[in-house]
């Protein structure tokens, strides 16, 4: 797996490559730091399928800003990973763009 | 017919002696009655014979007292010695003379007058009857009649008439039977010649000693001797004023009113039984009608629940087997006949699977199927080859088979691993194969039927069936079924059928019964439809490993896994990583379990994937969870649970059992062509 972040501004983009899955998911916790940013984009489009693992983690990240008053966008998100929001239904949770 | 015949001679039998009792009761009925009316009307008519013999003879009598006073007023003597003379000229037995105060005082008679120390006889003291002659003293009337009697004072029978004389008191005169008859006898004469009782009856009257004197019919005339009447008459005897008097009527008479309702009634009563015999009869030949239909339709669904109840009758019988699927359905006619399919395991890789038509119908052909079928399944399930188990089977069945009844049948054994194929067709229709999309019959010279000759031997045919291949086989019922106009469905159509459906299993068996059925019109099932599908889908490629509970464990598990989807397309093989993992975490996080393994199944025909996944930790079913809530906000959401749901959405089936110690979860997806061919 691979995390790449890039900042500008309060912007903070998160791009995640590879599976998210029991063996990958602590990595993708390790890499998931806010800081001060107030706005944060995580960017699914390399990210073929994702287990609950992923999903918990991407829960406690938008309480994380809901809880500071940010805002967090998932973006790119591939179909296999879009099923597994929708059978969950964290489609209606997160913001997808 | 001739249980029949007996019965309706039993219920005419019955119906008579009924008949003849009642009319029996009838006829005695009224023979009493008869006798009654006519000893009624006996009885009235004496009222009148007693009142007109009484009449003359007293109208007699009174005319004879007058002379008596007459001469006594012409001065004839009135000392006893003379009365006594006057009483033997006048033929009369006694005379007497009262005064006005009602005492004799002249009499022929010496005991009535007054004597020393007796007074006169007294007619207002004497008593009995003889105070009534004090209506001539008083004036009430001026003579009078007593009826011919038994005398109280001294027990002599007498008649006593008296007339009034004008200078006061009376004269009285007495008759015994003979003298009152001597008197009178003229009078009564004749007198009952023309009377007529009941139309037909009559009056005699005779004197004491049977001298008829007024006749009525022969033998009893006029002067002739009285002769009882036999028993033709009823009749009855009175003394009359001392004359034996008979009222007679004939019995035939009598018995008119009796037999013409005797009549009338057994003509009614004849009619009304012969009509409620005719019901009756109806009545009960149409309840044994019934009775046998409804006997005859229960052998009909006896035989049909032996030949239905002995068939394997789940499908897909075999869910969990991937190399292979069985398919069979039969439609019974109304008449049952005796097909049958069959399929088993008779081996780890092997399976027979047959189809068979007994010949005849009803019971008997019913449990001739019974016999073949398990017959051919014991032999078959020992392991023999194929051609020898029909072999064992046909002579077990020519043994006894006095009925002359036979089994065609086709039977093929697939070898699940090869899609090798053996088969023995004893005189059984050409099965048909469809591979890719064409259809052939399966044509070559069957053997000979089963159950006909002992010894036969079998002989087997070869085939090899490719992934996806079908066998398909059938009985008569299908071929032969006739249109309304006769013409049968036929070899051509069935083939153009299966070579045109795209259907498989049962929906295919369903869609060459409705072509059947659209064929057939209006036309009634002939015959049994009994169809059985084979299709061979190949041996699965499988491989399983064990691993450790951790998270290395799960990470080798998923990099072997990803590694067996290669061929998968991307969605499918996304969906069976995702639920592998949900697995694969639950066991390493709460079964605590030592050890675990993974079996990947790549089935084919369709093409799909089966992971079954074993664990030896605590039991544990994840499907028997209740979903979680998707529809919470994000605040209240938890993960728990998130994973199950995952894998109930995403796969089909899913499976969870506990066995040998091991949770056992098994998931598969059908994904690619479904249409393999």
């Amino acid at each position: 797996m691979e995390i790449k972040t890039t900042t500008e501004g309060d912007k903070l983009t998160i791009v995640v490559s590879g599976r998210v899955d029991t063996v990958t998911a602590p990595e993708l916790e390790a890499g998931l730091k806010f800081g001060d940013a107030k706005h944060v984009v995580i960017d699914l489009a390399d990210v073929p399928y994702m287990s609950s693992a992923g999903l918990r983690l991407l829960l406690t990240a938008h309480k994380t800003m809901m809880g500071v008053g940010g805002e967090l966008q998932i973006s790119n998100v591939q179909p296999p990973v879009k099923e597994v929001f929708d059978i969950t239904g964290f489609s209606d949770i997160f913001n997808l763009t | 017919m001739t249980d029949r015949g007996s019965l309706n001679l039993k219920l005419i039998l019955s119906v008579l002696v009924a008949f003849a009792l009642s009319m029996a009761f009838s006829w005695f009925l009224h023979d009493r009655l008869s006798e009654r009316d006519a000893h009624g009307l006996i009885d009235r008519a004496f009222e009148n014979v007693e009142s007109e013999i009484i009449d003359c003879v007293n109208e007699r009598l009174v005319r004879h007292c007058m002379e008596v006073r007459e001469r006594l007023d012409e001065g004839y003597p009135d000392d006893t010695a003379s009365l006594q003379a006057l009483a033997r000229e006048m033929n009369i037995t006694e005379v007497s003379v009262a005064d006005s105060k009602g005492n004799i005082v002249r009499s022929s008679v010496p005991e009535y007058l007054a004597g020393p120390g007796k007074p006169a006889f007294s007619f207002v003291t004497a008593g009995g009857m003889a105070e009534d002659m004090m209506c001539l003293v008083n004036g009430q009337e001026t003579e009078y009649c007593q009826p011919f009697r038994c005398n109280t004072a001294n027990g002599a029978w007498r008649k006593f008439v008296g007339v009034w004389k004008p200078s006061g008191g009376f004269v009285e005169i007495g008759c015994d039977g003979e003298s009152l008859r001597a008197l009178s006898r003229a009078t009564i004469v004749d007198l009952f010649r023309n009377w007529r009782v009941g139309g037909k009856g009559g009056i005699v009257v005779t004197t004491p000693s049977g001298l008829v004197l007024s006749d009525y019919a022969e033998p009893n005339r006029e002067g002739s001797q009285w002769i009882e009447p036999d028993g033709s008459f009823y009749w009855k005897r009175k003394d009359v004023e001392s004359f034996p008097t008979y009222v007679m009527i004939p019995r035939g008479a009598a018995a008119v009113q009796r037999d013409v309702l005797v009549g009338a009634t057994a003509t009614l009563n004849g009619l009304a039984l012969v009509f409620v015999a005719l019901l009756v009869g109806v009545v009960i030949s149409s309840f044994v009608r019934q009775q046998m239909r409804a006997q005859a339709a229960k052998d009909l669904e006896l035989a049909k629940d032996i030949q239905l109840s002995a068939l394997p009758n789940v499908f897909p019988p075999f869910p969990d087997e991937p190399a292979f699927s069985i398919w069979a359905s039969m439609e019974t006619a109304k008449e049952v006949g005796g097909d049958f399919y069959d399929f088993y395991f008779t081996g780890v890789d092997r399976v027979l699977f047959l189809v068979a038509d007994v010949s005849g119908k009803g019971v008997p052909a019913a449990m001739f199927m019974m016999r073949a079928k398990t017959l051919i399944k014991s032999a078959a399930q020992t392991g023999k080859p194929l051609a020898r188990v029909f072999e064992e089977a046909n002579d077990a069945l020519c043994e006894g088979n006095s009925s002359n009844t036979f089994v065609t049948a086709w039977a093929g054994e697939v070898n699940l691993k090869t899609g090798h194929v053996v088969y023995v067709n004893a005189g059984h229709n050409a099965p048909v194969v469809r591979r890719g999309g064409k259809c052939e019959y399966l044509k070559g010279r069957p053997s000979l039927v089963l159950g006909v000759m002992p010894g036969m031997k079998y002989g087997v045919g070869e085939l090899h069936l490719e992934r996806g291949d079908e066998i398909y086989l059938y009985t008569d019922g299908i071929t032969e079924q006739p249109d309304p106009s006769g013409e049968l469905y036929g070899d051509a159509r069935l083939l153009k059928l299966l070579s045109g459906c795209p259907e498989k299993d049962g929906a295919l068996l369903k869609a060459v019964l409705d072509d059947v059925r659209r064929h057939a019109g209006d036309a009634e099932q002939a015959d049994d439809c009994t169809q059985l599908v084979m299709r061979y889908r190949g041996a699965p490629d499988v491989f399983t490993r064990e691993y450790a509970p951790t998270i290395e464990g799960i990470a080798s598990a998923s990099a072997d896994l990803a590694a067996a989807l290669e061929h998968v397309p991307e969605a499918d093989k996304a969906r069976l990583m995702v639920a592998a993992d949900e697995i694969f975490a639950n066991i390493m996080r709460y079964s605590e379990a030592k050890r675990w393994s993974l079996t990947v199944e790549r089935t084919h025909c369709p093409e799909g994937v089966w992971l079954v996944i074993a664990d030896d930790g605590k039991p544990f079913d994840p499907l028997a969870l209740r979903d979680p809530d998707t529809t919470l906000c994000a605040k209240d959401r938890e993960v728990g649970g998130l994973g199950i749901l995952i894998v109930k959405k995403t796969m089909s089936p899913v499976t969870y059992k506990r066995r040998n110690g091991q949770n056992i979860l098994t998931m598969g997806k059908d994904y690619g062509n479904k249409d393999n061919n």
